[in-house]
């Protein structure tokens, strides 16, 4: 077999290089999809209440200011099952006009309330722990926000002129918390204040400082149904029905679904006629050793076995290393784009699998191609266009 | 052994209009015999070797090979004569570059379901008897024309066909090379293969029962 795939390298290298285009463009594609999945997955685990109005936040809980009776009163709605307060920062307002999918946020969690998010009870962590009921001035960073600044639990990190200690770092999610810097919700009032030292001239209690609330429901519930009982019971906020933002974010990540379309579909067009034109020269180059098999007794049957089985070997072989020259690629690529809170790349298991499927059942069709082709040439002949 | 009667062989020409290489060759060969077969370069000397070897089929004509009627035989068939009845020795050697001389030799057998550990060791005792067993694991590049030729000479015979058919076997080899590769075509036929040798040489002929002549695609 090490004869055989060394007699073939150039084939391999040939089908590597179609491989690894086609599971680069793949990697970068699962990043993209992984960013939009999770943000769906997201919203649909919660209903986002946020109070009336516009401008006082950002992301999920954009909208007015809520305050906590108004907490309270959604608390109290048949069927809700917690209601978390939240607060959500631009880390820096000087951008946070722009809309970018991964901003980078400072998010404040009321630790006395469980998550409510029924997709992420709690949020993994990769190195130290997570925020605690009591904590003050420290916190929790998503994994590209920590690695754009080297950060890992001990650390320092200043917020708004106040020294944090990073207390954990989240596994990497491929989705918007890998940007966050999670502290307390009292904390994040603070910050809030003194980026908006205009909010010290309401007479608001600190509780009333609230970005939005995130809210769950009971098993027995539909989160629409509850979404909708809430906007019609309590009054004086906005209210997301889970299914809805899920369709608004579907629409607008809708280019981003037609691109990746568009580039798997010039991927496998790409290697797939890269691999097939390559097993299919490789077969048709060895034609006059194929004639010259023939004229020693081989069948149809044992040669087309015997090329079928071969071909069938370098393409896998070949697709393997092409889906290794693609991941040494994306890895260098990732470690170098990590000191910039980015990942391009994610290799998963589905994409892998796939690649190598591609390779097989491709390499095979190009191979059965090949096959019959050589086999109806007589032995002579097939001597005669080899020499 | 071999008997082929009015083999007509044509090949698509430049003007669609066909040529007719073979125009009714007929041929008989007893077990032992040595046959050669002369001619001029493009007579048809090969194309006719590779109808009676099954290696090319005949516009018409029918071909027995040890009492089997072959012509019209299928595919798979033709391919098991080949392996079994008919060994082949040709001009530019047709080894395989990937394979060492021993595996080359080895090969024969690798289609016809013998057991392949005897046969490598029946390759190795040809290659002794032939001169090369110190070169069984060089590959065709590394070994000389005569070399080359050598190991063809024992793939062909490794599987003891009862026909042996052979093209401008000495073509490509000086002298003393061709002297061997001669005597070895006697031998197998002293050992009751029939024996045909094609050429546009006298040489192969002066060891020959008997020498025909391909003539305007008719053997006289």
């Amino acid at each position: 077999m090490r004869r055989l795939l060394r007699g073939y390298v150039f084939t391999i290298t040939g089908i590597a290089v179609g491989v690894a285009g086609l599971v680069a463009l793949g990697a970068m594609a699962e990043r993209i999809v992984r960013f939009i999945e999770g943000g769906d997955r997201f919203v649909l685990g919660q209903i986002s209440v946020a109070g009336k109005g516009m401008g006082m936040g950002v992301g999920f809980t954009a909208g007015g200011l809520l305050p906590a009776s108004k907490i309270r009163e959604v608390a109290a709605v048949p069927g809700v099952a917690g209601v978390q307060a939240q607060i959500m920062l631009p880390l820096n307002t000087s951008t946070s006009q722009f809309l970018t999918l991964a901003q980078e946020l400072v998010l404040g969690l009321d630790l006395s309330t469980p998550m409510p998010n029924r997709h992420y009870r709690e949020l993994p962590v990769r190195q130290g722990r997570f925020l605690r009921p009591g904590d003050r001035h420290v916190t929790v960073l998503g994994a590209d926000f920590a690695a754009s600044r080297g950060l890992r639990p001990g650390g320092r990190i200043m917020l708004e002129r106040t020294p944090y200690t990073v207390v954990g770092v989240l596994e990497r999610m491929l989705t918007a918390p890998d940007r966050f810097a999670i502290v307390s919700i009292e904390d994040a009032r603070e910050l809030w204040v003194a980026k908006d030292p205009m909010l010290l001239n309401f007479t608001l209690g600190r509780g009333d400082l609230n970005t939005g609330a995130a809210v769950g429901w009971t098993l027995s519930e539909d989160g629409d149904t509850v979404a909708r009982r809430i906007a019609a019971t309590v009054s004086g906020v906005n209210v997301t029905i889970p299914s809805e933002i899920s369709r608004v974010l579907r629409s607008s990540t809708a280019f981003f679904s037609a691109l990746l379309v568009g580039i798997g579909a010039l991927g496998l067009v790409i290697g797939g006629l890269s691999l097939s034109n390559t097993v299919a020269a490789a077969v048709f180059e060895r034609i006059r050793e194929f004639g010259i098999k023939r004229a020693l007794g081989a069948t149809d049957l044992q040669l087309g076995n015997e090329i079928f089985g071969e071909t069938l070997a370098v393409s896998l072989a070949g697709g393997a290393a092409g889906i290794g020259l693609a991941a040494a690629l994306g890895v260098s690529i990732n470690a170098y784009v990590a000191a910039r809170g980015q990942h391009l790349f994610l290799f998963s298991p589905r994409l892998v699998l796939g690649a190598l499927l591609f390779s097989v059942v491709l390499g095979g069709a190009a191979a059965a191609y090949a096959t019959v082709r050589v086999v109806r040439v007589s032995p002579a002949e097939a001597i005669r266009r080899g020499t | 052994m071999l008997r082929a009667v009015n083999l007509v062989k044509s090949f698509p020409g430049p003007n669609a209009e066909p040529v007719r290489v073979i125009r009714g060759a007929d041929l008989r060969v007893a077990a032992g015999e040595y046959v050669a077969i002369n001619g001029a370069s493009g007579s048809g000397k090969s194309t006719l070797l590779n109808l009676i070897g099954l290696l090319e089929d005949p516009d018409a004509g029918e071909l027995w090979i040890a009492d089997r009627r072959l012509s019209g035989a299928s595919r798979t068939e033709k391919s098991r004569a080949r392996g079994r009845l008919i060994g082949y020795v040709f001009q530019s050697f047709l080894l395989i570059a990937s394979l060492t001389a021993l595996e080359n030799v080895a090969l024969a057998v690798r289609y016809t379901g013998g057991n392949r550990a005897a046969a490598r060791r029946r390759a190795q005792a040809l290659l002794d008897e032939f001169g090369v067993g110190h070169r069984r694991d060089h590959y065709p590049p590394q070994l000389s024309g005569g070399e080359q030729q050598r190991v063809a000479f024992c793939r062909a015979v490794l599987n003891h066909p009862p026909l042996l058919l052979a093209d401008e076997p000495t073509g490509n080899l000086d002298d003393e090379q061709a002297h061997v590769i001669r005597d070895a075509l006697r031998a197998r036929a002293r050992a009751g293969a029939a024996v045909v040798v094609v050429s546009h040489r006298a040489e192969p002929a002066r060891d020959a029962d008997r020498v025909l002549t391909l003539i305007e695609g008719v053997l006289k």
